[in-house]
């Protein structure tokens, strides 16, 4: 792929690009004219990130033609965002070391390599992440690293624009803000935007592209070459223009498929959990604070879980949601300085974490990306029985049985021993809730559990949400942004405030 | 003080040497028993202090940091560290004489004055441990005679203890007990519930001696880990520059190589970092190695030598007498190396390429691996701890070169480690002149120019055995099997 120069027309012909050995586009013809700004869309797992990210340059051009790709690209995406956290965490990794490293500051982040530092610093001030500057960003929570990677890539002075889900994980505000920041450089650099949720589609977009899994493409090729195992692919579908409305609304029906009549696998009744006292609140939080030198994130909370108490926790960015939700989980070392009685335990009086955690269910964007072990899919539900990222005990048939139902609910059975880390982000995201519910445990807490999934894993786990919340077994703790994914069965809300 | 391990008989010396068992996990099932309760005050907040304070934390135990007052009046790291962190932290007269264990995690080179420091504020009968034994068997310091005196060592960095063990899993752990020091005959069992603490149970834990410890893990970091990487950096870049490799190029193909190649001893050890290349290249590798090893054996005896001597410690001590004078010296020494100065260029450089191109840097590590695990083994100590102290940590330290050279590699390291670096560094250089001399741009910068990659069948077969049958392949067979039993039962 030869890099020119900006305004081009890009041009994709019958190109089959290949991601590793994991993911083929196969035969994609696309053309991008200049001043045209374009959404990509379609199932999970087609390979929608993948288009993106083969504008910029990422993979290898099998057989056709990629032309006009511009030089600078400003790419953000959950895959480069995760790339970058991953090398930042590997600065950890010297051995027989004498000192810590303390992690690359965020300032030096976004105007090491800054094109436009004027524009930078007047995002930085906008996204809120002026108090942040001297902070490590490895210590950043998911939104704040998002944002420092927007920043990176619009003061990057780029030809193109390729935004991997950016609204996701943004609080109302700064959406509202990137929105209209997005819509004053239309006539600047041509956009690609990746979007799981149609609804989210700014005005500015002129083109659509709908990707689907190209299964018969698979089929025959397994058939060919004698039944070998290969990497799942995907095909561009169809496009379609903005002001044509009746493809239009086609593909918006497409796009809201009703789920079907669905039940949760059983628990597994071997692996019983002490008895809790159903007179005791699940979480008890008297005066919770947390801090980070001088600066309060979460001031004085009070906050108590009763059993069988649904409860929806919202609030911005950096209002300290993580925070509260880790003090439950035992993963905030502050949990030791403050008030908190959890699953009857009067936290720090010699209790582990393992017997805290055990009465959870867990799903977060952060477990996403410690998620980083390389283990079948499988194996990840299994995991759920016991805490561990990966799993380090033998589990029993009955573990397995329930596993594969599981699987099986979320469509995904033919993949069981394929490797987790090599699914595509919204598959990932799947078998985690999956994990999380797999032991029905006393508190599921669901930190923005749709993260990346398309319109109708999203239903799907809207409707396993509430399927969970009506049982007897287990209250749920439901963090997000979005008012329109609301479970009717949440009746307690918890809105944080940003502090500092 | 006197050197411990010169005081005693050779019966016993060979004896300390040779400790080292692989334990079994039924050997843990009290977990943290011996420990629950107790009160455990760690000395200094670093690397290990920090992430061993909040697994142990973590796992129920009662833990606390004693900082030297400078830190804690200053608000250092250290402090910021602990009490951000939510532990409690105070001074060595606050907390120490309330403490049934007290954790030294302070520099090597302080653990004398922290040691005599500390011991007449600890409780009748309480316990010491450390996390590396140089002070006890270099130093020879001595404990009073009442308190019990442990090791547990995780076999990795301070951040991945905690990563481990935040996972649900932990990292492969050394214990020992001085046997001079456990009165009560407890040591063993608060070293196994301080192991199981910080999660390196569910790792591996090799039960052995602060002897075959020191003696292993600084033969290790002197030899292959560090001086093997540095030597190597230097000479092979010098070479690349003769052979007219464009100089960005040559950096990073150093800079970033190592890491890359060794990435494949973690999978299939030394056999698997040769199976990557071509047949061609991987006889020429196997020669290369095999000369290198001829050359290089009597360098690593006079190390292991030194070291079993006590000359090393020795001499190092003297230069910390010194003001680390020598250290500091070669420190600026290795900053004005041309590698060192030579920023790696803006080239792309694919994963295989590196084995491809970089043969020559394969025959090192492969030859130092080797010598340092057999050097190790001849001189009495036991196969599993030579293995960790060669072949499994050199893709750490290789890690630490690709993040910003030979200087972070030393800056990262402990002074121990770093003068011991040096010291082979200097020998081994001119040790390698002639050899050098022979070495052109086909083994490293450019790769093997050859029409086709045939190469005689008997030949092909007999370096393969070669590379199978060696020692450290079957030892790391088994260790990394129990690792990955642990990391993914089904
Ligand atoms: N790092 C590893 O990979 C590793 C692995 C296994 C074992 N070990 C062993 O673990 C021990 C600690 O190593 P480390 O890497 O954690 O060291 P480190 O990161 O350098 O930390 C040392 C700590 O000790 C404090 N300190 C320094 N000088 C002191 C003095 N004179 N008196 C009291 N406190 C002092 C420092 O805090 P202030 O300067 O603020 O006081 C600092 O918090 C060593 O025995 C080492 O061999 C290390």
């Amino acid at each position: 792929m030869e890099p020119s120069s900006r305004l081009e027309r890009i041009q994709l012909n019958k190109a089959t690009i290949s991601f590793d050995d994991r993911f083929t586009l196969s035969e994609i013809d696309w053309i991008i004219e200049p001043h045209q700004h374009w959404v990509i869309t379609g199932t999970n797992g087609a390979g929608k990130s993948a288009l993106a990210a083969a504008l910029a340059g990422v993979g290898k051009i099998e057989a056709g033609t990629v032309q006009g790709l511009p030089k600078n690209v400003g790419l953000v995406s959950f895959e480069a965002q995760a790339e970058l956290i991953a090398k930042e965490l590997k600065k950890d990794d010297a051995d027989i070391m004498d000192v810590i490293s303390l992690g690359t500051p965020v300032s030096e982040m976004i105007f090491e390599q800054c094109q436009d530092p004027e524009l930078a610093s007047d995002l930085v001030e906008k996204f809120g992440l002026t108090k942040l500057l001297d902070r490590a960003f490895r210590k950043l929570s998911t939104g704040e690293t998002r944002k420092v990677m927007l920043i990176r890539a619009l003061s990057s002075k780029p030809d193109l624009l390729i935004l991997d889900e950016p609204f996701d994980g943004l609080d109302v505000d700064t959406l509202a803000m990137l929105q209209a920041h997005l819509a004053s450089i239309i006539d600047t650099v041509p956009m690609v935007l990746v979007l799981n949720r149609f609804d989210e589609m700014p005005d500015f977009i002129t083109h659509v592209a709908y990707l689907d899994k190209d299964r018969s493409d698979k089929e025959r090729l397994e058939k060919k070459r004698g039944d070998k195992k290969r990497g799942d692919s995907g095909r561009l579908a169809f496009t379609v223009e903005r002001q044509d409305e009746a493809a239009f609304n086609e593909l918006y029906q497409l796009l809201h498929l009703k789920t079907t009549d669905l039940s949760v696998p059983e628990a597994d009744p071997a692996t019983k959990l002490p008895a809790l006292d159903p007179s005791q609140p699940l979480v008890k939080l008297k005066q919770a604070t947390i801090q980070y030198g001088d600066t309060v994130i979460v001031d004085k909370l009070d906050w108590t879980i009763e059993q069988g108490q649904h409860w929806q926790l919202s609030g911005p960015n950096g209002s300290g949601k993580t925070g509260v939700l880790s003090l439950i989980t035992g993963d905030h070392p502050q949990c030791y300085t403050n008030d908190i009685f959890v699953f009857g335990f009067q936290r720090g009086n010699g209790e582990s974490i393992w017997q805290i955690k055990q009465f959870i269910g867990y799903v977060s964007t952060a477990l996403q990306w410690e998620y980083r072990v390389s283990t079948s899919c499988k194996n990840v539900i299994i995991s759920g029985f016991y805490d561990s990222i990966g799993v380090y005990t033998k589990s029993t048939d009955h573990q397995k049985k329930i596993a594969d139902q599981w699987l099986e609910l979320l469509g995904m059975q033919e993949r069981s021993d394929q490797p987790f880390n090599k699914l595509s982000y919204g598959d990932q995201r799947l078998l985690l809730i999956a994990r999380a519910m797999v032991k029905h445990p006393p508190l599921l807490i669901l930190d923005e559990p749709c993260l990346g999934l398309d319109d109708m894993n999203r239903q799907l786990v809207l409707a396993l949400i509430e399927k969970i919340c009506a049982g007897k077994e287990t209250t749920v703790l439901y963090v997000n942004h979005h008012t329109e994914d609301k479970i009717k069965e949440i009746d307690n809300h918890l809105a944080l405030e940003k502090n500092h | 003080m006197a050197n411990y391990f010169n005081t005693l008989p050779l019966r016993e010396q060979l004896a300390q040497l040779a400790k080292c068992r692989f334990m079994y996990s039924s050997e843990f099932a009290d977990g943290v028993d011996a420990l629950k309760g107790k009160k455990m005050v760690v000395i200094g907040c670093g690397a290990q202090g920090l992430n061993q304070g909040l697994n142990l934390r973590d796992s129920g135990l009662d833990v606390s940091y004693a900082l030297r007052p400078e830190a804690i009046e200053q608000k250092r790291q250290s402090w910021k560290n602990a009490s951000e962190n939510g532990f409690v932290v105070g001074t060595y007269e606050e907390l120490i004489p309330t403490a049934d264990v007290v954790l030294n995690l302070t520099p090597d080179k302080q653990h004398s004055s922290v040691v005599t420091a500390v011991m007449p504020l600890m409780k009748e009968g309480a316990c010491l441990s450390y996390s590396h034994g140089f002070n006890i068997v270099e130093e020879g310091m001595k404990v009073r005679e009442d308190l019990t005196v442990i090791m547990v060592a995780p076999k990795c960095p301070g951040s991945e203890v905690r990563a481990e063990y935040v996972r649900g899993f932990g990292v492969p752990t050394l214990i020992a007990v001085h046997e001079a020091n456990d009165p009560k005959g407890e040591g063993l069992a608060l070293a196994k519930a301080y192991a199981v603490g910080t999660g390196g149970h569910k790792a591996g834990v090799l039960m052995s001696s602060f002897i075959a410890e020191v003696k292993s893990d600084l033969m290790g970091e002197q030899t292959i880990l560090c001086g093997m990487l540095q030597t190597g950096s230097i000479l092979c870049f010098n070479k690349m520059i003769e052979e007219g490799v464009e100089p960005g190029y040559a950096s990073k193909l150093i800079q970033y190589g190592w890491e890359n190649i060794t990435e494949a001893l973690k999978y299939g050890g030394v056999t698997n970092m040769l199976d990557r290349l071509s047949n061609p290249a991987k006889i020429k590798a196997f020669d290369l190695a095999e000369e290198l090893k001829e050359i290089m054996r009597p360098l690593y005896n006079k190390h292991q030598d030194d070291i079993m001597s006590g000359h090393f410690s020795h001499t190092m001590m003297e230069d910390w007498a010194n003001d680390d004078a020598n250290l500091h010296k070669w420190r600026a020494e290795t900053a004005e190396t041309d590698f060192e100065k030579t920023p790696a260029g803006n080239v792309e450089i694919t994963e295989q390429e590196y084995f491809d191109n970089g043969i020559l840097m394969v025959a090192m590590v492969k030859a130092g691996v080797e010598l340092a695990f057999e050097t190790m083994t001849a001189a009495g100590i036991i196969a599993e701890s030579a293995y960790y102290e060669s072949l499994h940590e050199t893709p750490l330290i290789a890690n630490t070169i690709a993040r910003k050279k030979l200087y972070e590699m030393n800056a990262t390291i402990s002074d121990t480690a770093e003068y011991g670096c040096y010291l082979y560094n200097h020998a081994c250089v001119p040790l390698l002149a002639d050899f050098m001399k022979g070495i052109k741009s086909d083994v490293i910068g450019k790769g093997l120019d050859v029409d086709d990659n045939g190469v005689d069948n008997a030949r092909l077969i007999e370096v393969n055995d070669a590379l199978r049958a060696h020692p450290v392949e079957a030892v790391g067979a088994v260790l990394r099997g129990h690792m990955a039993d642990m990391k993914k039962i089904i």
